[in-house]
């Protein structure tokens, strides 16, 4: 689905955010040897939930284009948070990287697209698109 | 995208708050509908003379001890409603949706705007504060005191049910007024929420409230000796009765009207830029607003224009129409048949006169299964000039006119031609334009790449010509000045 307004970018932030924490908490309860790194991986998606809504509700106001603001295709940004049954430790780190590429794609494309009109919401995103790369950064090294 | 939840439930009926009372009125009963759904979503009195006067009496009995209080503690009730509408945020910006009709993202940005004022009337204590100067003579000292001075009114219009008696009445309360708060008939729940949350906020009786109606309310407002001041915002006719009421009754007065705001657009702009401002200038809350574009006014050669209309039209044509709980619409209905009639009028005009259609709102898709009663797509006329009525006359819907001039000396001279000066604005990646725009253009407020020149709650919302009425302004420091008299004291002690 094409979104553009502000509202329905934010609830998609919010989707991805919410899946990817569920994803992370799965993982953590199926592999002993990530539990702690998994679990803080959700609790930061939960606070990134936080972090993108109070920067939204602080600046969202009928002055900045707020409907017009985003060109954003959400099929595009689908994440695959169900593990089968079989999947081991290294593919489940597998997916977990293709889901934060694709997680950190949106953050970046939605930024670059609403840096001159959305006013502390790019910001919000670049600063998740860096704690991510973090991230990625250590699933790579695990 | 799901359509998020109504929070009017049922069929309310609204109720008139005085004296820190829910009183139901005698008045008679009108329907208030969503426009989206075109179903009736509660019910509004229309109040009698008797009820804004019992209104006025209590505002008047509370204002002595109001006074009293200290404006550390005044400014510590709206810290608390400041505090009470954030936790209601979601559920006032829905109101607004449900019962206005523009999208969640405006209903948002509206309840922001709000909080700001309220935000901004907390620092009373400094805001308030006089000057002082010693020894003017001889062992004699002068220092000047702002006072409040009783009872205001405040009458608010349909477009910004929520926000606009925002502008004032918290002002007024923190420099230790007493108010009366009439809003719209068409979408009171905004209102009835604010006071919900004043209440819960634990205001003394009195000292706001909140009377529903439509002429009655405001004539008995106007003629009411017991009311100090008003604060309007309207249509520009409406506002040269309310000027002139105030005027013949002594009352101070500000009074903010309609407008037709220029877009001027050089050829050095930002044109992705200022394409999505211009949607959201000319369309967003589907164009009813006094900041909307209104013409569009297109400097430069045959090449630029084709160019920049060709993105604007295709931009415009893309817009989603919809129900504004639906996050994923850009543009909601209008609040009413009667405002649709009166926009397809214009478009008949337009017509008529000889302007071209490139792009008809009279065809539509609507996303989501709704009537289609209120509703109504973006519009474009092209080759328009200044004397044609869709040019000259206040739309207030989602028609874009659009007019060319070969220079920024030529568009200048248009947009002051021009009978009102609300928020007209340039865009341009040249200071030098944009410097010499601001300077000559006769507009309360100017915009320099910005759509919607709303000016922010710490800065007055200015106007001149055919929009503004008075000398204060709503919001910020001149709120401040208009809810105030200056009470200069000379002393000498013996």
């Amino acid at each position: 689905m094409r979104l553009q307004t502000a509202s329905s970018v934010i609830s998609l932030a919010r989707e991805l955010e919410g899946e990817s924490a569920k994803f992370y908490e799965d993982l953590a309860q199926r592999f002993a040897e990530g539990e702690d790194t998994f679990l803080s991986f959700a609790k930061e998606n939960r606070k990134y939930i936080v972090q993108i809504e109070r920067a939204y509700y602080g600046v969202i106001t009928d002055a900045i284009e707020g409907c017009f603001a985003f060109d954003i295709e959400s099929d595009d940004y689908a994440i695959e948070t169900a593990l089968a049954e079989k999947t081991g430790y290294s593919d489940a780190l597998s997916q977990a990287i293709e889901m934060e590429e694709t997680v950190v794609k949106f953050y970046t494309d939605a930024a670059e697209q609403s840096k001159s009109l959305m006013a502390d919401v790019p910001r919000a995103f670049m600063l998740i698109v860096r704690k991510r790369n973090d991230r990625l950064a250590k699933l790579r090294s695990l | 995208m799901a359509v998020l939840e109504e929070p009017i439930k049922g069929v309310p009926l609204v109720r008139n708050y005085i004296n820190g009372e829910w009183v139901e009125s005698k008045g008679e009963i009108k329907d208030v509908v969503n426009p989206a759904k075109y179903e009736t979503i509660g019910k509004v009195p229309i109040s009698t003379r008797d009820e804004i006067d019992e209104a006025v009496k209590a505002a008047q009995e509370a204002f002595p001890d109001w006074r009293r209080t200290t404006p550390v503690a005044r400014a510590r009730y709206l810290f608390r409603l400041k505090e009470l509408l954030e936790e209601n945020f979601e559920e006032v910006s829905r109101v607004q949706t449900q019962e206005h009709g523009k999208t969640i993202d405006e209903s948002r940005g509206e309840t922001r705007r709000g909080i700001e004022n309220v935000e901004v009337a907390c620092g009373i204590p400094t805001l308030q504060m006089g000057y002082n100067l010693e020894d003017i003579a001889a062992g004699i000292d002068e220092y000047l005191v702002r006072v409040p001075l009783g009872v205001f009114g405040i009458i608010g219009p349909f477009n910004f049910p929520f926000m606009i008696p925002l502008w004032s009445a918290p002002y007024a309360v923190a420099t230790g007024n007493c108010v009366v708060v009439k809003p719209s008939s068409e979408d009171p729940f905004s209102q009835l929420k604010i006071v919900e949350l004043v209440e819960e906020a634990g205001f003394p009786p009195g000292v706001w409230n909140v009377v529903n109606g439509g002429r009655v309310v405001v004539t008995g407002m106007l003629e009411h000796p017991g009311i100090e001041g008003i604060a309007f915002v309207g249509s520009t006719p409406t506002m040269k009765y309310i000027y002139q009421k105030c005027g013949e009754t002594g009352k101070r007065v500000i009074a903010q009207g309609g407008a037709k705001n220029f877009m001027v657009i050089m050829p050095d702009c930002d044109v992705r830029a200022t394409v999505a401002a211009m949607m959201t200038s000319f369309f967003g809350n589907t164009g009813q607003r006094c900041l909307s574009g209104a013409n569009l006014l297109v400097v430069g050669d045959d090449k630029f224009y084709t160019s920049f209309m060709d993105k604007v039209a295709e931009a415009t044509s893309n817009i989603v129409i919809g129900y504004g709980l639906d996050e994923s619409v850009q543009m909601g209905p209008l609040r009413d048949t009667e405002k649709k009639q009166r926009i397809l009028g214009y478009i008949e005009s337009g017509l008529k006169e000889g302007a071209r259609l490139r792009l008809d709102g009279r065809k539509f898709e609507i996303r989501g299964d709704y009537p289609d009663t209120c509703f109504l797509g973006p519009s474009i006329f092209e080759n328009v000039t200044p004397g044609m009525k869709i040019a000259r006359e206040e739309i207030f819907g989602p028609v874009m006119s659009v007019l060319r001039a070969k220079s920024l000396d030529e568009a200048i001279d248009v947009v002051n031609d021009c009978e009102f000066g609300n928020g007209h604005a340039i865009f341009t990646s040249s200071g030098k334009s944009a410097r010499e725009f601001q300077y000559r253009v006769v507009s309360g407020n100017v915009g320099i790449n910005i759509g919607i020149v709303a000016p922010m709650a710490f800065f007055p919302f200015s106007g001149m010509k055919d929009s503004f009425l008075g000398i204060l302004h709503t919001q910020g420091q001149e709120a401040v000045r208009f809810f105030t008299e200056s009470k200069v004291v000379i002393q000498r002690w013996f």
